[in-house]
């Protein structure tokens, strides 16, 4: 406990008393400002659509790799996890050649609002899958064949049995991949092209207020952000108790 | 007959599970299918359910085909091992579940489960979830669950298995009780003989994957079919040419009987009540047991000589030819 409280404690309390310092005033000065909410809205935004799709994407990859045999499966679930793996400024690289300019796909999305998409769902992929992967593993057979002897179809077990056994994994991993969204920096450098009020994300901000020398701005700025994920994952929280109860 | 199964043979590779397995269960029975681990006992019940598929042979249960239908359409209820609850759910809404899936109106499923978990001594638990509840009474959940949908037969894989020994000895005397209220034809595995014995109306033994001896428990422990049978219903030990229990053979301390085999009482133990006894004989150690009086009235100590005859009446069957 006490580990925990040097660990997470401490920092937070630094940000939030040096978002204090520059007083209330201060506080809303820098939240009032066109640019940095504009950059706000596009984090929280993105990082939203990206965890959405990770709950989906992620779900489903992962009920590939257990329930599926295919060829190429344990390739698959080693790929899963260079997103991890990468040093994010290099995947910003790799993500730069694939959709950049001199795109061999034909893709033109650097630069864009997509590029931020594209960006935070690809190093937030493994999230989903691997927190719900092991959980899906440990889900016994027989419990799906109570079901289907009560009378239960594929779609019945799937919605009453599986999806509820899973929820919690999934709010977990989905707060995982939003938390990791909102504060993403490395990879969205290269390929967003951090223009003002259109690709420029939370984390450039603050780093430009910090740039500036104006710690307070972006202590304020990173507070808010706290807030916000904090919401978040609370109401994560919620959705995935309810899921689970209402079986 | 409410279970018809014939000619059923189920491979796994190369492996045969079952070799062409035939058993008809009447109607309303209790019926245990008995056998060695591996022997096929689980396979069979899980075909029956339509949880395997066989891969020759029929299922019929109550007078329809049901060897193509899916699991959900036979009209089964099967308990597992394990208990397979839904982990997330209540005991009400688990035993409520094949009721919701049928659309029944809610007072009904309500009063149904409430009627159902008073049948299994749960009534004060409803809202408790599974993981609050101790083996057995999961189990007893898991009954209620199966019979919730009112199923032609049930049927149960091992229900005591994963409990304990005092656990298990309550259940099953239950489950006999219950049977007796309820009336829905049952098959029950187990690879415990005492289980079978105590409980069953009727016994199929099960061994590699054939049917060894269909009986009443009475038949199977007077009767058994062949030395397997009469070996896995309870201990045996060979005098002479015969198979018997050890419970069987007479013994005196004076030659006199005719055929009688004499020997040497080489170790004397006494486990409560009885007396067990191994006597060196010619054609090898023979198993004794007698009662304690019976014992002492005899005067017999380690290396006390005594003739061994088997008991008028006494189940033998031929011993396999010694290699
Ligand atoms: N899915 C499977 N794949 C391959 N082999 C299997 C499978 N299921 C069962 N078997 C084999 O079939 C044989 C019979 O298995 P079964 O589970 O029916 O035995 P059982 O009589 O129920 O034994 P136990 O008392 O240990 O439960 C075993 O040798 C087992 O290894
Ligand atoms: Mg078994």
């Amino acid at each position: 406990m006490l580990w925990f409280s040097l660990l997470v404690l401490i920092p937070l309390a630094a940000v939030i008393a040096a978002a204090g310092e520059g007083g209330w005033d201060g506080y809303f000065q820098v939240l009032r400002n066109d640019q940095t909410w504009a950059a706000v809205t596009l984090t929280v935004g993105q990082a939203g659509i990206v965890a959405l799709v990770n709950i989906v994407i992620g779900t489903v990859i992962a009920w590939v790799l257990v329930r599926d045999q295919f060829w190429g499966k344990r390739l698959l679930d080693v790929i899963i996890d260079v997103p991890f793996a990468l040093p994010t400024i290099v995947a910003g690289l790799v993500l730069l050649s694939l959709y950049g300019p001199n795109s061999p796909l034909g893709v033109h999305w650097a630069f864009t609002e997509h590029a931020v998409t594209l960006a935070l769902a690809f190093v937030t992929l493994p999230f989903v899958v691997r927190t719900v992967q092991p959980v899906l593993e440990e889900l016994e057979a027989d419990v799906e064949e109570a079901a289907a002897s009560l009378g239960a179809n594929r779609s019945t077990i799937l919605r009453r049995i599986i999806l509820p056994s899973l929820a919690p994994a999934i709010a977990a991993g989905a707060a995982l991949s939003f938390a990791r969204a909102i504060s993403e920096y490395g990879s969205l450098v290269l390929l967003s092209g951090n223009r003002p009020f259109e690709t420029e994300v939370v984390s450039v901000r603050v780093l430009t207020f910090i740039e500036n020398g104006s710690t307070g701005s972006a202590a304020a700025l990173a507070s808010v952000m706290l807030v916000v994920a904090l919401v978040v994952i609370v109401t994560l929280d919620i959705v995935q108790r309810r899921v689970a109860r209402r079986g | 007959m409410s279970i018809e199964v014939q000619n059923v043979t189920k491979k796994f590779g190369d492996f045969v599970a079952l070799d062409d397995v035939s058993v008809s269960l009447p109607t309303g029975q209790l019926t245990a299918l008995l056998g060695p681990s591996g022997g096929g006992k689980s396979t069979l019940l899980r075909i029956i359910a339509g949880l395997d598929t066989a891969d020759s042979g029929t299922i019929n249960i109550e007078g329809t085909d049901a060897t193509r239908l899916p699991a959900q359409k036979r009209g089964v209820g099967f308990v597992f091992q394990h208990y397979a609850v839904f982990k997330h759910m209540t005991v009400a809404k688990n035993v409520a579940f094949g009721l919701e899936i049928r659309k029944r109106p809610k007072a009904e499923i309500e009063h149904r489960v409430e009627q159902l978990l008073e049948l299994v001594h749960l009534s004060q638990f409803s809202h408790r979830l599974p993981s609050q509840l101790s083996g057995g009474q999961r189990q007893r959940m898991a009954l209620a669950r199966a019979l919730a949908v009112e199923p032609k037969v049930l049927l149960l894989d091992e229900p005591f298995g994963a409990l304990d020994a005092k656990v298990r000895k309550e259940l099953r005397e239950w489950l006999r009780r219950l049977h007796d209220e309820v009336h829905v034809t049952t098959v029950f595995v187990t690879h415990d003989q005492e289980e079978a014995l105590e409980v069953a109306d009727e016994i199929v033994v099960i061994n590699e994957g054939r049917v060894e001896q269909i009986g009443t428990p009475d038949q199977l422990y007077d009767e058994p079919a062949n030395d397997f049978v009469m070996g896995f219903l309870g201990e045996v030990t060979q005098l002479g040419s015969i198979q018997l229990r050890p419970h069987d053979i007479e013994l005196s301390t004076a030659p006199g009987l005719a055929g009688a085999i004499s020997g040497e009482v080489t170790r004397c133990l006494r486990v409560g009540f009885e007396v067990r006894l191994v006597v060196r004989t010619e054609g090898g150690d023979v198993t004794v047991v007698l009662t304690r009086t019976h014992a002492r009235s005899l005067e017999i100590a380690e290396g006390s000589r005594v003739w061994l005859t088997a008991a008028s009446g006494a189940t033998t069957v031929p011993a396999m030819v010694a290699v």
